[in-house]
């Protein structure tokens, strides 16, 4: 169970202000989910373990740039773990090569992401979700956790490159209109 | 002109959405984070698409990190490792052991510094400028008098995003008077003219404000002071 966001927020916001025991305590809850998005994209345990580091000396140096009321603590947090595991995914694979480890390891994963956020705060991206074609809302849904590229997810669902582009792109405005309908 | 402008908001808003969900090659995404640094307007999309997308994080199963992994973290931001609980972890306690690696870093940082000057130029001036209600700004700086050139060293602190670090000169009682606004990253070398190196000696305090981007506005600080420090011999 994730930590209420506002808590979460609230030691961002001390450690804005140089407190270390709230960056520590900060870490203590929030080092587990972090972890696990670096290793669900990168793939690779040192790799992971590097990311984490850096992921935390940007917490510590950026923030004062969060501001509570906007994002929340933790969607802050997993933006800049995600930002940097797809940095460094990105680094690393040249486009176009290692696609066939990277699918072979996806194929081993039945399909967790979807059981899991059809739990609460999940419910109404997955309704949007359901309202697309479900090859389109996979490709959104993977491109998303396992911090896909457009290369990889053509080769994945075997289509060319620019048709999974226009799937992203329609299925991203699509997701849009339909979380933002009343 | 309309319709132009709407298609150009949709191509923002897209790139916004690709670069939160995370498609973008590396080049694309270097572009999208310029822009977001660039344009608060730009930023605040991509804000909504973290915020729209967050609940696929769910199908992200937290993993304890192993244990050195913190203590790595904290040796690098902060020196020295921190024990795990109790009076350690206390502020009071690590205050003064902070302040002497604080001072251990000024001596050094001014080790460094001083071999930036040739030989035979005395008189320089050294100034660590310390943080200011516990702002995570600090920073070192190092003045010859002779030739009115100073180098100052971020130690720790960024401005952020739409903000700029401000350093400004106070002598004595007088108006602080600003010497110019801070580069984003890495050391900032400034001249100062001949009326102000007058007043530049040991005893003046050199401080940083948080003002908006390019500077304050109205000639005086408009931010926070972040940090200050007096100048000192070497």
């Amino acid at each position: 169970m994730a930590p209420a966001p506002d808590e979460i927020g609230e030691l961002i916001a001390h450690t804005a202000l140089g407190d270390r025991r709230a960056f520590s305590r900060l870490y203590d809850r929030t080092s587990a989910k972090l972890f696990g998005v670096c290793l669900r994209i990168l793939r690779e345990r040192m790799q992971a373990e590097d990311a984490l580091q850096e992921i935390y000396v940007k917490v510590w140096r950026n923030a004062a740039t969060f501001s509570t009321g906007r994002a929340s603590g933790m969607t802050w947090l997993i933006s800049i773990a995600r930002n940097q595991s797809i940095d460094m995914l990105r680094a690393r694979i040249p486009q176009g090569e290692a696609i066939d480890a990277v699918t072979e390891l996806a194929d081993e994963r039945p399909d967790p992401e979807r059981a899991a956020a059809s739990a609460q705060t999940g419910a109404r991206i997955d309704a949007c979700l359901d309202e697309l074609k479900p090859e389109r809302a996979d490709a959104v849904r993977s491109a998303y956790v396992e911090g896909y590229s457009y290369n990889e997810l053509a080769e994945r669902h075997s289509v060319p490159l620019n048709t999974m582009k226009t799937w992203i792109r329609r299925g991203l405005l699509s997701l849009r209109d339909c979380l933002e309908r009343p | 002109m309309a319709e132009r402008k709407e298609r150009d908001e949709e191509a923002r808003d897209l790139l916004a959405a690709q670069f939160a969900l995370g498609t973008l090659d590396l080049a694309e995404r270097r572009e999208a984070e310029r822009l977001a640094a660039a344009e608060p307007a730009f930023a605040a999309l991509v804000e909504q698409w973290q915020e729209r997308l967050a609940p696929l994080a769910e199908g992200y199963e937290p993993v304890p990190p192993p244990v050195a992994a913190k203590s790595a973290i904290e040796a690098r931001l902060f020196g020295a490792p921190q024990a795990a609980t109790g009076f350690w972890h206390s502020l009071a306690f690590w205050r003064p052991f902070a302040l002497a690696a604080s001072l251990l870093l000024v001596v050094s940082l001014g080790i460094n510094l001083y071999r930036w000057e040739t030989p035979g130029q005395g008189g320089s001036l050294v100034v660590s400028l310390q943080s200011v209600e516990a702002s995570p700004v600090n920073f070192v700086a190092l003045y010859r008098p002779d030739s009115g050139a100073m180098r100052l060293s971020p130690v720790s602190g960024e401005a952020g995003i739409g903000k700029d670090f401000e350093l400004w000169l106070i002598e004595g009682d007088t108006a602080p008077v600003s010497l110019g606004v801070l580069p984003k990253s890495g050391v900032a070398e400034i001249s100062l003219p001949p009326a102000l190196a007058d007043r530049f000696h040991a005893g003046t305090a050199l401080a940083i404000s948080l003002e908006p981007e390019g500077g304050s506005p109205t000639g005086v600080a408009t931010g926070p002071v972040v940090a200050l420090g007096k100048a000192n011999p070497i």
